[in-house]
């Protein structure tokens, strides 16, 4: 008979993801994805004037900040039809990609490496071997045997006081836990050293924002950035220069520590390829636009359908027709009120709450669809993307990827393999290769840009008495974001937001077809109900981000994720 | 000298949850401080909130708190008291992250030596709504609980002679932006 596990992280505002499987021999027979808490703030930017929906935007999630600024004012961009000054766009796309750097250093090392490495097994670990075998998949400069007895020696430290702090509720011992006790140092060595690289990318977002996590430097047009390469007030060259100088640190990282980490742990857990594909058609934007009026870009849009490889629709700018025609959202297991599925333009956003009902409501989630189909968005559908469409930069690191994984690994790992939990990190560290290279490029057409002479930042938005429609759309770290605005005599009368998170954690439609989350989760093995980290490494692969927008602190609770088995 | 950092955390969007944004913005606008003194809106930052307590020395976070107090209350917590608190496994990353913030940035030896939470007990949670009335008259309270732990810890400051702006721009009607 099916064991029913519910894994329901319990903050004090009953907040966030709730994940509920079947196991049946071992192994997911059935699984429901769903979000815990009302997110209804869209409702909030009816009747304000559109060139203020982003201060609002960017504050729906606090890691997100960045993201939603940005789709908001390309919404309203979109409506108007606005073209956006060389300067701007590149001060954006720097923004976009430092930051995403930062969200995908953090993402593996703080929030799901631990997954995989065994904390518990450091103590044991020789360091004169542990750097050795650093120096064989790497020439990072932070492998020296002194590093690695260090980060021991802090493990060693915790597990002597008792107090496991940060580590109280790992799965440690876990039959599911294969890495060598050097493995195991080498990776928490280096998500020590995270801690530092991701800071540097935040520095370089706060300094061309003018302030992080919330940036400032946004307008509907353009940004604010003031610039004159002698002005000690503006963005000036002395500036210009600190933020090259932190992207030339992070690169290295990325290309020498986390991009080689993903894939040395991706080799020894490759039978990590086999499980968790679900959903497989994938969607991504076009972004990182190279020109004012967003027909040129760096990272290639377009999707995929039954992940087939050898096929790819391509989309040709932010409001490529059809996926502005293509997108759906359904609330049949959906907490709101509604019958047909709608298009976000018309989208409505009023709450119906029953109690959680395995075949009825059961998500605060709505079901977005494309062309009437569950889509997987994210680093893993951004590459699978880029690589059908043959771009030349996503190729490049994917083969490396690739053949790093298979020296590992003892067999060849393809790019189709790419479709599974363990593809979901190994796509994330590319993108941030990616990103990291894209960085040195747009830093160096602004500062071209602004030698030549243009110091133009910003065109001022006029709007038109009746009724003009906008969808900003942006590639996020969590995949594809967009932003519907409805806009009446320069006043919102509607605004969606359809998050990448949403496309993933998904409950069912109408039709019953499940969301990549549930999908993902069907035949992962779980060998212990009782510590499902087999459900909650394929769900940490798609990086959630739920509701994060609420935010309070229990000094008495116990903000632990229960497991419960029926 | 010490550095400290005062971080209001919270969402602004979320009524009494604003708290901690709106009490950090007000002590910006109406205090000056001697140097190594920073105060910051930080929103809600969950683990990101490492990168902002790196290498400082005393981190005093303001935050809406549930406590089963009456709503309005001001509550000092000290490290200890917050780090009892236990993490999560947790299915999304980005939840509510104080202890873990705290227990990673030591990990890294670069953790805040004290750490405060000036607690305001909220009274509701809703989308858009402004602070409750018993919130927003706690604020003076945990102005005054924030700048005792500036000076316990060496750090100065004087009341401007012209206030700022606090810029509580999420319960203002209209506002003026654009370029």
């Amino acid at each position: 008979m099916a064991k029913r596990i519910t894994i329901d992280p319990i903050s004090r505002i009953e907040g966030h993801l709730r994940v509920d499987v079947e196991v049946e021999n071992g192994s997911v027979s059935n699984a429901w994805s769903s979000c815990t808490m009302w997110r209804g703030i869209e409702n909030i930017l009816k009747g304000r004037d559109p060139r203020e929906a982003w201060l609002f935007t960017q504050r729906f999630c606090g890691v997100c900040t960045t993201v939603h600024a940005m789709a908001s004012v390309r919404s309203v961009e979109d409506a108007l039809k606005l073209e956006i000054p060389l300067n701007a766009q590149y001060i954006r796309n720097l923004i976009l990609i430092n930051h995403g750097l930062h969200d995908h250093i953090v993402h593996f090392y703080h929030l799901s490496a631990l997954d995989f490495v065994d904390i518990m097994k450091i103590p044991a670990a020789d360091p004169t071997k542990t750097s050795a075998l650093a120096e064989s998949l790497s020439n990072w400069t932070g492998n020296s045997k002194k590093e690695f007895l260090a980060a021991q020696d802090k493990v060693k430290a915790v597990a002597a006081s008792g107090q496991l702090g940060i580590f109280t509720n790992g799965y440690w011992g876990h039959p599911a836990m294969k890495l060598s006790p050097e493995v195991n140092l080498l990776a928490f060595s280096h998500y020590i050293q995270a801690l530092e690289y991701q800071r540097k990318s935040v520095q370089a977002v706060a300094i061309l924002g003018s302030k992080s996590p919330h940036i400032q430097n946004l307008t509907v047009g353009g940004v604010s950035n003031a610039i004159n390469l002698d002005s000690l007030a503006t963005l000036n060259m002395d500036r210009l220069v600190m933020i090259k100088k932190l992207m030339d640190e992070v690169k290295p990282f990325v290309e020498q520590v986390y991009l080689p980490d993903v894939c040395a742990i991706a080799g020894m857990y490759a039978d990590w390829f086999n499980y968790g594909a679900g959903v497989t058609n994938y969607m991504a934007s076009p972004d990182l636009p190279t020109d004012s009026k967003n027909t040129q870009f760096d990272l290639v849009g377009g999707y995929i359908m039954d992940g087939n490889l050898s096929s790819v629709h391509r989309f040709d700018g932010f409001r490529d027709k059809v996926f502005v025609d293509g997108v759906t959202e359904d609330v049949k297991h959906a907490w709101y009120k509604g019958e047909e599925p709608l298009h976000p333009w018309k989208g409505e956003t009023d709450p119906e709450y029953t109690d959680w009902q395995a075949e009825g409501k059961y998500s605060w989630v709505k079901a977005p669809r494309f062309q009437g189909r569950p889509m997987q968005v994210g680093p893993l559908a951004q590459v699978l993307v880029g690589y059908a469409s043959g771009d030349p930069l996503t190729r490049k690191w994917t083969d490396k990827a690739l053949d790093l994984i298979s020296t590992v690994a003892g067999r060849r790992i393809g790019v189709a393999q790419l479709q599974s939990t363990m593809g979901r990190h190994v796509a994330r560290a590319i993108r941030a290769a990616m990103l990291a290279e894209l960085g040195e490029k747009h830093w160096q057409l602004l500062v071209d840009n602004i030698a030549k002479g243009d110091v133009a930042i910003h065109n001022n938005p006029e709007f038109p008495s009746g009724e003009i429609e906008g969808v900003g759309v942006h590639e996020a770290p969590r995949g594809l974001l967009s932003h519907w605005s409805v806009i009446k005599g320069g006043k919102l009368t509607n605004y969606q937001a359809v998050v990448p998170s949403t496309w993933n954690s998904s409950p069912r439609d109408a039709k019953g077809q499940h969301g990549p989350y549930e999908a993902s989760l069907l035949h992962n093995p779980i060998a212990d109900p009782v510590r499902p980290l087999e459900a909650i490494r394929t769900i940490h692969s798609f990086d959630p981000c739920m509701a994060c927008a609420c935010h309070t602190f229990d000094p008495e609770g116990n903000a632990v994720a229960t497991v419960k088995v029926l | 000298m010490k550095t400290i950092r005062i971080c209001g955390v919270g969402s602004v969007l979320l009524g009494d949850d604003a708290v901690g944004p709106y009490t950090a913005r007000t002590i910006a606008a109406k205090y000056e401080f001697g140097e190594g003194v920073e105060v910051e809106d930080l929103g809600t930052p969950g683990l990101d909130l490492i990168a902002y307590m790196s290498g400082i020395d005393v981190l005093i976070l303001i935050d809406s708190v549930e406590n089963r107090e009456p709503a309005g209350t001001v509550t000092v917590y000290d490290k200890a008291e917050i780090t009892r608190q236990r993490p999560a496994v947790r299915l999304d990353p980005h939840s509510p992250c104080i202890t873990e913030s705290i227990f990673i940035a030591e990990l890294a030896g670069d953790g805040p030596e004290d750490v405060y939470l000036i607690g305001v007990t909220g009274e509701q949670l809703e989308v858009g709504a402004p602070l409750s009335d018993s919130v927003r008259k706690a604020i003076p309270l945990a102005i005054e609980k924030a700048l005792q732990r500036v000076l316990l810890h060496g750090g100065s400051y004087k009341e401007r002679e012209v206030h700022a702006d606090a810029e509580i721009w999420w319960e203002a009607g209209q506002l003026s932006v654009g370029a």
